[in-house]
């Protein structure tokens, strides 16, 4: 090592503290915080209803304890609800966080490109097929992966530009939107009683025989993401790194894609297309908690839960207007914040690619 | 991975060879049957004019571009049958223009190295952090461990990309124009501790250079190419002469001893515009 190298070395040790504990610390203590939050609203969520409940009287019903008529009440009417849009919320926020990750682009979320659409449509069609409500799931799965392969057959020539994604992807979200307008009104009678929620994201009257399916798929689809993060940073890197560093990146790549598809149709067959929360989460974890990391994507999914789960409640109790559905809410809460983002990154450099 | 250990053994020479590769972007052949031998254990530098396929070449030799003819072996066998992370175990690339994650530290990135050598559950291990530790011992990149990457200067950024490149850990390093976009003390540093990693950890390293002087003075092997071809190879004294650099860079030259090292130097001979605007 050279003389230079050695002076330089010196001249820098003395500052900068902030280092990788101080980061995680936070995530830490964010994480901590969201969990409180949540456990917060799920007393919320059980506890307020037409029959009010207190809290303790409320939670010892979600575990099936204390008064019969409580647990009635909790795990009947008001837990399926809760739990829809606590597993929805998450999956949502970690589908975004792998998009926008993956093709290093900020607008890159299931909502935008189609995923959560096409999982809307899937649903639809099977309802108006006459077919059973525990197919819904499925339905979701397969219509989002049909967005997934229609992105793919306009948008992946040689290789992935994440611009021409975003752009097929909207165009393929607006079309997957309006064949479930269109279902909706040729439809009336088999899709009377969902036609808000897969229109604009709702999760009234949900029931266990929903969740249970979608919500333990969720599951297992958040592990995988989990298990993809350390691929996923060395893709972050650039095909050649990532390359030689021995990621099959378009292998890769897809995994990602498909994981995310999977998290976000899951979600889709729970609430229909809430949107913004895959789009929004992601970056608030982000400008709170720093670059990512696999702390931070847990993050990610509890914020999104806390989210979800938030607006759920304003929609119920909090506005005038009764019988909102919560896709309303994040959509309204989503807007301004899409707005900020596009002038945060208008005006300073998001990326730097050397 | 400590200093002085020799990489090389004899089951392993590290030896990469092309033999008669093809390498096409699209319809486009960018190099055209190419039979080359780096040798291992050496510094070999790539030269040529722009777009006579350096890149390229260094591209196909790690498997990021698939040969369209011929095949890369890497002590006799295709690389093209081995798993990408087993060549990864092998061979580390710095690209000639690497993206940095956002707001990544030094070390982040460092760490991401190891990546070929974890499993999908296995936690982080010492070893991982001992291969970290010297990658960033040895760059000079220690201090600078907690700051974010695209706050450095061009310098540091590629001495803590390099980094990266040494706690993956190979016997073989592979560099595109390493010294690219950096002044001559921040090259000079760079090819330093190339030479450094070559004499001390006994790596083979390819990088492709620009400069003519430098490459004579760092590389003990020079390949030179022109259009997609093999120029010429072997000791930068023995290659490296006035006929070659006109035919392969179309350059009037002097070639002399550099009065520093006494490797080959290219002098351009002055150009009749120039000796018109001195003499003016």
């Amino acid at each position: 090592m050279s003389d230079v190298l050695r002076t330089e070395k010196a001249r820098v040790a003395a500052p900068h503290a902030a280092g990788p504990t101080h980061a995680g610390r936070r995530t830490l203590l964010l994480t901590c915080a969201a969990l409180v939050v949540l456990l917060a609203l799920v007393t919320c969520s059980v506890a307020i209803g037409e029959v009010p409940l207190a809290p303790d009287a409320a939670l010892k019903g979600l575990l099936g304890l204390g008064d019969a008529a409580d647990v009635l009440i909790v795990q009947q009417f008001r837990a399926p609800r809760m739990v829809a849009a606590v597993i929805a919320g998450a999956g949502l926020a970690v589908a975004g966080a792998l998009l926008q990750r993956m093709f290093r682009n900020p607008l890159a979320s299931p909502d935008v490109m189609g995923v959560t659409g096409g999982a809307s449509f899937g649903a639809v069609a099977m309802l108006a097929a006459g077919a059973s409500q525990a197919l819904i799931p499925l339905a979701a799965l397969g219509g989002g992966l049909l967005a997934a392969v229609l992105l793919g057959v306009f948008g992946w020539r040689s290789g992935v530009s994440a611009t021409r994604l975003v752009l097929v992807g909207l165009a393929v979200q607006a079309g997957l939107t309006a064949a479930v307008n269109f279902m909706v009104v040729r439809f009336p009678t088999e899709l009377a009683g969902s036609a808000l929620q897969w229109t604009t994201g709702s999760v009234y009257g949900r029931t266990w025989t929903e969740v249970w399916a979608a919500g333990a798929a969720v599951v297992v689809a958040l592990a995988a993401a989990f298990l993809l993060h350390r691929k996923l940073a060395v893709l972050d890197l650039g095909d050649d790194s990532a390359g030689a560093l021995g990621v099959n990146t378009d292998a890769a790549r897809l995994q990602v894609l498909v994981t995310a598809v999977a998290l976000a149709s899951l979600a889709a067959a729970l609430t229909g297309p809430v949107a913004f929360v895959a789009l929004a989460v992601p970056h608030m974890v982000r400008f709170l908690a720093g670059p990512p990391t696999a702390g931070t994507l847990a993050l990610t999914g509890l914020a999104g839960a806390v989210l979800l789960l938030a607006s759920d409640l304003v929609a119920q109790y909090l506005l005038p207007v009764s019988g909102l559905p919560v896709g309303v809410v994040t959509a309204t809460l989503g807007a301004p914040w899409l707005l900020v983002l596009m002038i945060r990154q208008s005006s300073s450099v998001n990326r730097s690619v050397r | 991975m400590t200093a002085n250990k020799p990489k090389a053994t004899e089951e392993q020479a590290n030896q990469l060879a092309t033999h008669g590769l093809d390498l096409r972007y699209g319809d486009r052949l960018i190099v055209g049957g190419l039979d080359l031998e780096l040798p291992g254990g050496a510094v070999t530098a790539v030269v040529g004019p722009n777009a006579c396929g350096k890149s390229t070449l260094l591209r196909g030799l790690t498997r990021l571009l698939a040969p369209a003819a011929g095949t890369v072996t890497l002590d006799g066998s295709d690389i093209h049958r081995m798993s990408a992370k087993s060549l990864a175990l092998r061979m580390g690339l710095l690209p000639q223009q690497p993206v940095t994650p956002d707001a990544i530290t030094v070390e982040a990135l460092v760490r991401l190295g190891r990546y070929p050598h974890q499993k999908l559950l296995s936690p982080w291990s010492e070893k991982d952090q001992a291969a970290v530790e010297e990658a960033l011992e040895r760059t000079g990149t220690a201090a600078l461990r907690h700051q974010p990457v695209d706050q450095l200067s061009g310098g540091q950024r590629q001495r803590a990309w390099i980094a990266l490149a040494l706690a993956q850990d190979t016997d073989l390093l592979l560099l595109d124009e390493p010294t690219t976009f950096l002044d001559l003390r921040h090259q000079l540093d760079v090819l330093d501790l190339v030479a450094e990693l070559h004499s001390e950890a006994g790596r083979t390293v390819v990088m492709v250079l620009h400069d003519l002087g430098q490459a004579a003075r760092y590389a003990d092997h020079l390949v030179v190419l022109k259009d997609g071809q093999l120029a010429a190879a072997g000791a930068p004294a023995d290659v490296l002469d006035a006929e070659l650099v006109k035919s392969v860079f179309d350059v009037d030259c002097r070639v002399i001893p550099d009065p520093e090292t006494g490797t080959p130097l290219v002098v351009p001979k002055g150009r009749a515009v120039r000796r018109t605007a001195v003499s003016v």
